[in-house]
């Protein structure tokens, strides 16, 4: 299976300023990519090109078109929500739901309209009447009704409180993926979407850091409880990062077999927040 | 096909307030007073107030048939006449929305919205060309038609009222049929005049980031200011001029006017419509607009239309809403 989403020396500059930095990756197809950066780092820059929505330098096919002469039958296959995105204050919900199931030959009905009856949303309400966590809701019962072989949602939940956000996930796993679908997730929450994930891409000033599924990821990353007289031992590992937690020293290790490091105290997975800090250390600075 | 009834379905129900409830608040109105006028003049009114080609008409039996016949012809091949204040509610309305077509929808980022569902942009600006040419006239017509036959109905009764019957003679002219009609076979007309500004509208509304009405109209109109200052500074050393007029007339003037309905009058020779004696001679205004085509001023507007409205599909596919 060739790949969904392949890209080559892709690159995008604003002005002098680099956004993409030439970046090579493939996204397969059944995975959910989780592509994770701070503000400005190149996230939504890359996604942008993968839609078609902006020009760029270098090679990416997604679906196997390119999206800058191919978009019309790219979309066909595609759906987004990106980040910034709002629906039109005017429409309603019930237009809405016919206009998209008239436009898209993939547009499931019945899903939408079952998704909405989980919410607070009417038929006859205009986006104008709602909350900004109503206007997200709608957004997402019409896109997850879509069955789209790529969606890619560039911070899907802003606005949402912490149950929908939950519900959202839950349903996105188990009610939209399926192994002939790929979903590309940006978000700020890593806590969130970690567990659904099966990729990670870390992306940093326009580069991509780190490609890798999940497995790999905890096969080569460990996160130790250190003992307080091992500090020693375990700092001639290396550790790529570490933290005081509860007067305890917690480091995090790239590619120290696991074995050895038991000795030096508890071992467990690093979670996705704690790896994503310790890559994008002095990003700020 | 599908996706094109869709696409002029959303602009219909965004702007529904514009072309629908603007010009039937505007019809009602009409109705109320015009209606009203006729309505108290028939109560109040003498009939010693018809005055025809200068004179007072007086008479214990009524109006003499012949005149009345007259009066008749012209209620119905005139009668859409009074449908007039709508039309020019029209262009205004059909102005704002090219304005805002392109632009309200970046603006707001709903653009991304549209831009993740399976629309060209080439099928999204032609569905707003389509709704500017054609959608929001034929609403227009439709109304001012119904509107025209209430006031004319209404005028009638007024008119039986004063002992006047013209309902007869009214209803036998074939003209107030094919009026309708005749009014119909100018909007291909309309189309073509109409096409430059369009175009230029829905570009500046594509291009624009903001203050989308400044750069439509200022453009042109400093434009011109300029030419004419450079003319005014070079008068005194070269006898070189822009024409000034030429393009007013020509470029500016179609550009910004052509929405206009009747714009096309302003190249009709006026002599010829003169000739009309009895009411309004529908065939022989919509021939002699129909002629102004023979000018090449309508082609090269409407292929510079054309031109700038493929511009704003390629604007439309290309600007960084990010």
């Amino acid at each position: 299976m060739s790949a969904v989403l392949s890209a080559r020396g892709l690159a995008k500059r604003y002005g002098k300023r680099t956004a993409v930095d030439g970046i090579d990756f493939d996204v397969p197809a059944g995975r959910i990519v989780g592509l994770i950066g701070p503000n400005g780092s190149g996230k939504t820059t890359t996604l942008k090109a993968a839609l078609g929505l902006i020009d760029f330098e270098g090679q990416l096919s997604v679906l196997g078109y390119d999206p800058r002469t191919q978009r019309d039958d790219l979309m066909k296959d595609v759906c987004f929500i990106a980040d910034v995105a709002i629906l039109p204050r005017w429409l309603r919900v019930k237009d809405a739901i016919d206009f998209v199931e008239g436009v898209h030959p993939r547009f499931d009905r019945k899903k939408a309209e079952r998704y909405v009856a989980n919410t607070k949303l009417k038929p006859g309400m205009k986006v104008k009447e709602m909350s900004k966590g109503m206007i997200v809701q709608l957004h997402l019962a019409l896109v997850m009704a879509i069955d789209a072989k790529l969606l890619v949602l560039d911070e899907p939940t802003l606005g949402l409180d912490i149950i929908y956000r939950k519900t959202f996930y839950q349903n996105l796993l188990e009610d939209y993926f399926d192994e002939q679908k790929t979903i590309v997730i940006t978000t700020h929450q890593v806590e969130e979407v970690e567990h659904i994930l099966t990729d990670l891409m870390f992306i940093r000033d326009g580069r991509i850091v780190l490609a890798a599924s999940m497995e790999e990821i905890g096969e080569r990353y460990t996160e130790v409880m250190v003992a307080a007289d091992k500090v020693g031992a375990a700092n001639a590992l290396a550790p790529i990062d570490q933290r005081t937690v509860f007067g305890k020293q917690v480091m995090l290790f790239d590619g120290v077999c696991r074995n050895q490091l038991g000795q030096l105290g508890e071992v467990r997975n690093p979670s996705v927040a704690d790896l994503f800090v310790a890559t994008m250390k002095g990003t700020y600075a | 096909m599908k996706t094109m009834k869709w696409l002029l379905r959303r602009e219909y129900w965004e702007h529904k307030g514009a072309f629908v409830w603007a010009p039937l608040a505007i019809a009602a109105a009409m109705v109320l007073l015009l209606g009203g006028g006729f309505a108290y003049s028939t109560a109040y009114g003498d009939i010693q107030n018809i005055r025809f080609e200068g004179h007072g008409l007086v008479s214990v039996n009524g109006l003499p048939p012949a005149l009345r016949y007259k009066i008749a012809h012209i209620a119905a091949t005139g009668y859409l006449g009074i449908a007039a204040p709508l039309f020019v509610v029209l262009s205004v309305v059909v102005f704002f929305y090219c304005l805002s077509a392109l632009h309200d929808d970046r603006r707001d980022r709903s653009i991304l919205f549209w831009k993740s569902l399976p629309l060209s942009d080439r099928d999204t600006v032609l569905s707003k060309v389509i709704t500017a040419l054609c959608v929001a006239p034929l609403i227009t017509i439709v109304i001012g038609v119904a509107t025209s036959l209430v006031l004319l109905v209404i005028g009638m009764i007024a008119a039986a009222g004063k002992g006047v019957n013209l309902f007869a003679p009214v209803l036998m002219e074939p003209n107030l049929y094919l009026s309708p009609l005749y009014l119909l076979a100018f909007l291909p007309l309309y189309v073509l005049w109409a096409l430059p500004t369009v175009g230029w509208l829905l570009l500046v509304s594509s291009w624009a980031k903001s203050k989308v009405f400044l750069w439509a109209v200022g453009v042109p109109l400093v434009s011109l200011l300029l030419l004419t200052w450079l003319n005014f500074l070079l008068g005194a050393v070269s006898p070189m001029r822009f024409d000034i007029d030429f393009l007013g007339e020509q470029v500016v003037g179609r550009m910004l006017g052509g929405l206009l309905p009747g714009m096309w009058m302003s190249e009709v020779d006026g002599a010829r419509l003169g000739q009309m004696r009895e009411g309004l001679d529908s065939l022989l205004v919509l021939g002699e607009s129909y002629r102004t085509l023979a000018t090449p001023g309508v082609w090269i507007g409407a292929i510079a239309g054309v031109a700038m409205i493929f511009g704003a599909i390629r604007l439309r596919r290309w600007r960084d809403e990010g």
